[in-house]
């Protein structure tokens, strides 16, 4: 669940995120805060938790950050995405008549923006 | 020409219709059981929405067909029925009515328009409105529905996020999607792509969307529009109507006129270039029928449009890189309410061309110009890939 609130932040939806953790998350933690003996042992488990998640869906992102331009680089039939590079050095993809794009790609195209607008 | 390819239902060709039933008697959000992202495929019903200021347009259907089972266009506005209502005035006794019923019921009803300039102002009426256009769709109330929603060019994130949280518990899963790229998804003719010839809008075009509360232009040139390739402008039909309803006040004090009869004034005759007059306008002022000449008043009013598009337009133009710009300005697409202004075609293709654009050529998107970003909208939803949508959490 935690992981969850993790992506949620990663993707701007910090009100989504702060909902999960205010509501479903909270419950659940303090159901296991009720299970173990001690409240300080539940508090340092939940945080040592939270902590490897975050780092977890930090590296899961970072690594995709790094994957995403080298898959397009070495698939040449596709043109290349607007998020292989920042916003500001990004070359349009020229693409002609002949290589119409699927609607599913421009979507891709555009969630990748807002990505990067978001950070 | 047929812009698409989707199968309308011949019941949907008129471009506004009325409710065929009566609107839900009480608060509409405890008549739907919560939406379930975890149901069966089989059950989910795809949506195509564009929220406008002053017009929505609502279209549905299932996935992996063309058919549209729902195409709707309705004013966005929600009437609550004031307190004190005689027993029978009011269909149903509803308590909460949406669009037409709503401005038809206008004496006995709180109008709210729930969106101001392109986004979302009175959350609890949008909250209402989107339960109403669940409701078109899904009279069962039973299916998952997935909604792809446009959204003016640019919008910000708390825009969007105002439209996830009135959606939330009513759609199961969303996508938001500039309006002017759906326009041009929502424009191109899927069944003429591969056809030499045709010049796909997807490709290379330039599209102009005139709504109620923006203008939103957008350079489409094969790949999603960056955020430098769309503009929104929150100058559109309100912002004429309000210029038109001071000049008659004005022009003709204590006139009487609503800004309701105002904009249907426009509406009915609105123009752009140079002056027509005499423009001699019928109205009813205190019971009694008047004439005014309105010719300069609504010229000027609408003329103020093209002054704030026309920047926005030749900007995206030099944006544009050399070896596709002559095909675009063959290209330049206007849609939305503002399409149906007399001459605002000629009068920026003449504008282009006075100002030395190499044969600038600006045509209307047509008789669907209120449909064209719902269809773009079914499309997208269509299209997108399971990851792709955002779930709404309830």
């Amino acid at each position: 669940m935690y992981r969850r609130i993790c992506f949620l932040r990663s993707e701007g939806l910090s009100e989504e995120a702060q909902l999960v953790q205010g509501t479903e998350f909270a419950e659940a933690a303090a159901r296991a805060r009720s299970l173990c003996p001690t409240g300080p042992a539940a508090d340092s488990l939940l945080r040592e938790l939270m902590a490897e998640e975050e780092e977890r869906v930090a590296q899961a992102v970072a690594f995709a950050e790094v994957l995403v331009p080298m898959l397009a680089r070495r698939l040449p039939l596709r043109p290349s995405a607007p998020h292989a590079g920042p916003p500001e050095t990004r070359a349009r993809p020229r693409v002609g008549p002949g290589e119409a794009r699927g609607v599913a790609d421009f979507i891709d195209d555009m969630l990748a923006q807002d990505r990067l607008a978001s950070r | 020409m047929a812009p698409n390819s989707l199968t309308f239902p011949p019941m949907t060709t008129a471009t506004l219709e009325k409710q065929p039933a009566a609107p839900a008697p009480s608060p509409a959000a405890s008549a739907l059981p919560p939406a379930r992202p975890g149901q069966s495929k089989s059950n989910t019903l795809l949506i195509g929405l564009d929220l406008g200021t002053n017009k929505s347009c609502i279209l549905a259907g299932p996935p992996g067909s063309t058919d549209i089972t729902v195409s709707k266009v309705i004013p966005s506005v929600v009437g609550y029925v004031k307190d004190g209502i005689v027993d029978g005035i009011i269909t149903g006794n509803a308590r909460i009515l949406y669009g037409e019923d709503a401005l038809s019921q206008m004496l006995h009803v709180e109008l709210v328009a729930p969106l101001a300039e392109g986004v979302i102002s009175r959350p609890e009426a949008a909250r209402d409105f989107m339960l109403h256009l669940r409701q078109l769709a899904d009279p069962s109330g039973k299916a998952e529905i997935r909604a792809v929603v446009g959204v003016p060019a640019n919008a910000g994130e708390p825009a969007r996020v105002g439209i996830r949280h009135s959606a939330q518990g009513i759609f199961s899963r969303i996508l938001l999607i500039p309006e002017p790229f759906l326009a041009a998804l929502g424009f191109r003719d899927d069944a003429r792509v591969r056809q030499s010839g045709y010049v796909d809008p997807v490709v290379n075009s330039l599209f102009i969307d005139i709504g109620g509360g923006t203008s939103d232009l957008c350079l489409v040139q094969g790949y999603f529009p960056t955020r430098d390739d769309q503009i929104s402008i929150p100058f559109a039909g309100d912002a004429i109507d309000e210029l038109l309803y001071n000049e008659l006040g004005r022009t003709y004090p204590n006139n009487g006129l609503s800004r309701i009869t105002v904009r249907e004034i426009k509406e009915a005759h609105a123009y752009v270039g140079p002056s027509r007059k005499p423009m001699d306008i019928k109205v009813v002022i205190g019971g009694k029928s008047r004439t005014l000449e309105l010719g300069d008043a609504i010229g000027s009013a609408c003329n103020t449009l093209i002054d704030r598009i026309y920047p926005a337009l030749t900007t995206l133009i030099s944006s544009a890189s050399s070896d596709s710009v002559v095909t675009l300005l063959q290209n330049i697409i206007v849609t939305g309410g503002g399409s149906q202004i007399r001459g605002i075609d000629t009068v920026l293709q003449k504008r282009l061309a006075d100002d030395g654009y190499e044969s600038p050529k600006v045509r209307l998107a047509g008789q669907d110009f209120q449909r064209y970003v719902a269809i773009g909208a079914l499309k997208a939803a269509r299209a997108a890939r399971e990851n792709q949508w955002q779930v709404l959490l309830e």
